[in-house]
């Protein structure tokens, strides 16, 4: 019997039967009748948030922490352009996130109607896709479509953007799995067998053939899945591995084989040993600029190796041996089936004689590594730890030691302050069962800090750390550095963080001494419910080493400077 | 080695396709000399002709990237040096008339042909390579030129080889 049902009551259906549980949105005019419908489907969890920028956020939390769509919902007009921030995140780190906007009524669109913007066309760049519903009986395959093309291949957003008179009409319900998408294939095109078994056996010689071989692993691990492969070729072949910014948490930090970060903020012997090797396996990463330094001077005696699913990524920064095109899970199993065993054991050696001591410029105890280290020991290693954007950002990168995969979650690509809280309420969400920190500088914490309330009302228990060095700190330590000293807008004031916490009824706490870290983390991690801890860290702390942006991986600044001062301090 | 190439795409025939398709080679720089769009013989999708100043590697990444656009069933690059491309140009002239004949001996030699006369001004039509046009155009600014409309390139690859892209030979009325 068929069944007649308005554009809403499609979409949550489409959705429901698509597998979304969750949404993240904020109601008004334009996608009113969505809302009015949402209350009949009690499978359809609605968080409310305080700004849609969170909403975007927190889907993207979401999707990294499961690897499933994360879905937000937008008014149109500001509703629709204040997810921009969370689209663009999205597409840089290669997210599967759906964005779902109400748009004006057909008739009225072009017309610069009340709360209308082309948000298909603001969003165009920063989107894998988008659909303009322009019937209702369109609706359930847009829907299933989107959710589709957001996590095929290599994931990324889709908007879709829906009349409200579209929403309102009426049609019949129609089943069905989501219909396969024209085009947009490049990354499914891959290469004929044949080729494919000539480039893996390209690829086993050199593997076999070099001296000084690298593994660099970056996203594509973690969103394959590519743990275990990645781990037992590092094994069988003794090659070291290092971890992009977003692909830590991809291999475990403490195994023998592990070196680090590369690039800007990467350890010295890292970016050495990348100089010097004479082999890279890049898997899952685009060899972006924060990676590789000037490119010019990126490790020059290497050849390249990329296990790569988007086939535009390959050549695109650095000149490569062997593209292979395809899940990276898929080919290092398959490489990992045809390499001899082996062991690097003399380049291992004169890796380890390039590590240097950390410098740290922390006076007294309160250190983000002491902080860390807590964090970790008080969840037993059980956490999901979502950074912020800037110093405190490479401190959690390069001195918590992840465990578990996918446990490390960051805004890469775009490196969006004010990421962290929202985007740990999805991840928190999606992980009931341990811990969710959202670790913040004071800078990005007061982006988003009013999402408190979502929690508060929603019950969802982050655990926020705020490293409160009263300076927009990378960015002053950048001032420091190349702009001589001058603090030009980095001094920021907070609000008194406990009381704010107080404000929002959460337990809250200030910390500035390091004898009172593990005590007040035990605290937020006891109390249920969200919680704010502030620490009060070195000021004028710097993130060493530093490669210069524009200068080579081997030309670090390993210490303070001498800068020459141009100004009065 | 640098050169002009072309690139032929294969995409749905919607303008929020062209626009993606666009938007993509404004966000990815590619160096573009021209574009030009037609309808093919499958209905519901267009060829796009992009003329791109670059190199095999770069007009082959263009390829990968034009791929993933949502929208886009097929890219290519033609081969340089053995794709035939053709260029479209109307020109309108004010001929004093006693260099009419002499006009019309430009025409023949360019292949050329004019295709509206009245009595002041005739427009003529020319057909041929970027090189050719330009060149025809050159041989026509003497007669005082009023006004030149000229179309991009299409292209496509010389000898007896399979189609770059999958489409229908003929062509329907009314396919776009």
């Amino acid at each position: 019997m068929s069944e007649t049902l308005s554009g809403s009551q499609i979409l949550c259906r489409a959705l429901l039967e698509e597998g979304v549980d969750l949404l993240f949105g904020y109601p008004g005019g334009a996608i009113m009748p969505f809302y009015h419908a949402l209350p009949e489907y009690p499978g359809l969890r609605h968080v409310l948030v305080r700004h849609e920028q969170a909403a975007a956020h927190a889907a993207d939390g979401y999707a990294r922490a499961t690897g499933r769509p994360g879905v937000c919902v937008a008014t149109s007009g500001p509703g629709a352009t204040n997810l921009v921030t969370g689209l663009a995140t999205a597409h840089m780190d290669s997210t599967p996130v759906v964005a779902i906007t109400g748009q004006v009524p057909r008739a009225m669109l072009g017309r610069d109607a009340f709360q209308e913007t082309d948000i298909i066309g603001i969003t165009q760049p920063i989107t894998k896709h988008s659909i303009l519903v322009e019937e209702v009986e369109d609706l359930a395959d847009a829907v299933r479509e989107a959710l589709a093309v957001a996590i095929e291949g290599r994931p990324g957003p889709v908007l879709v953007d829906i009349p409200k008179d579209v929403q309102q009409a009426k049609a019949e319900w129609r089943g069905g799995r989501a219909e396969r998408r024209n085009g947009g294939t490049a990354e499914a095109v891959g290469l004929p067998p044949f080729r494919r078994s000539a480039l893996l056996g390209d690829a086993v010689r050199l593997l076999a053939g070099a001296e000084r071989p690298l593994i660099m692993a970056g996203h594509g691990v973690i969103l394959s899945g590519a743990y275990e492969e990645l781990r037992l070729l590092a094994e069988r072949t003794g090659i070291p591995v290092v971890t992009t910014l977003l692909g830590i948490s991809g291999f475990p930090e403490s195994h023998p084989l592990h070196l680090g970060m590369p690039g800007m903020h990467g350890e010295v012997h890292v970016n050495r040993a990348i100089q010097q090797a004479d082999l890279i396996l890049g898997v899952g990463l685009r060899f972006d600029d924060r990676v590789t330094g000037n490119l010019a001077a990126f490790a020059r005696g290497a050849k390249v190796i990329h296990v790569e699913l988007d086939r535009s990524e390959i050549g695109k920064n650095v000149a490569t041996e062997v593209g292979l095109v395809g899940d990276a899970r898929e080919i290092l199993g398959e490489l990992l089936e045809s390499v001899a065993p082996r062991d690097c054991e003399a380049w291992r050696a004169e890796i380890a004689g390039f590590r240097r001591e950390r410098h740290e410029s922390f006076r007294g105890e309160l250190t983000p590594g002491g902080i860390l280290t807590a964090i970790d020991a008080v969840a037993g290693g059980r956490c999901t730890i979502v950074s912020d954007v800037g110093q405190h950002q490479m401190w959690v990168a390069k001195l918590y030691p992840y465990r578990r995969p996918n446990t490390h979650i960051t805004s890469g690509g775009l490196g969006t302050m004010g990421f962290a809280v929202p985007a740990a309420m999805g991840a928190a969400l999606a992980r009931p069962d341990e811990a969710v920190w959202a670790i913040s500088g004071d800078g990005g914490f007061q982006m988003n800090m009013q999402e408190i309330a979502t929690m508060v009302q929603e019950g969802i228990p982050v655990k926020m750390a705020v490293f409160n060095n009263g300076y927009l700190g990378m960015v002053r330590q950048w001032q420091q550095f190349f702009h001589g000293r001058r603090y030009s807008a980095t001094p920021i004031w907070s609000p008194d963080y406990v009381r704010l916490a107080e404000a929002y009824g959460i337990f809250g706490r200030r910390v500035e001494r390091g004898e009172e870290v593990e005590d007040a983390v035990r605290e937020a991690i006891a109390r249920p419910g969200p919680a704010l801890l502030e620490f009060l860290i070195e000021q004028e702390a710097n993130v060493f080493p530093m490669i210069p942006p524009g200068a080579s991986l081997s030309e670090p600044i390993e210490g303070e400077p001498a800068a020459p001062r141009l100004v009065p301090a | 080695m640098s050169g002009t190439r072309a690139i032929a795409v294969l995409l749905e025939d919607r303008l929020i396709t062209l626009n993606r398709v666009v938007g993509l080679v404004r966000r990815r720089n590619f160096p573009v000399r021209g574009l030009s769009v037609g309808p093919t013989g499958t209905p519901g999708l267009s060829r796009l002709t992009i003329m791109m100043q670059s190199d095999e590697a770069a007009a082959e990444r263009a390829v990968q990237h034009l791929r993933k656009v949502v929208g886009v069933r097929d890219a290519a690059a033609l081969p340089q040096g053995e794709a035939v491309t053709r260029e479209l140009a109307l020109v309108k002239l004010r001929p004093p008339a006693e260099r009419y004949a002499e006009l019309l001996d430009v025409v023949q030699l360019y292949h050329a042909a004019v295709v509206d006369e009245s009595a002041e001004a005739v427009i003529v039509e020319l057909t041929g390579s970027e090189a050719f046009v330009l060149s025809c155009l050159r041989a026509l600014e003497r007669f005082d030129i009023v006004e030149v409309a000229r179309g991009g390139a299409v292209a496509m690859e010389s000898g007896a080889g399979a189609p770059c892209l999958d489409t229908q030979p003929q062509l329907e009325a009314g396919a776009r």
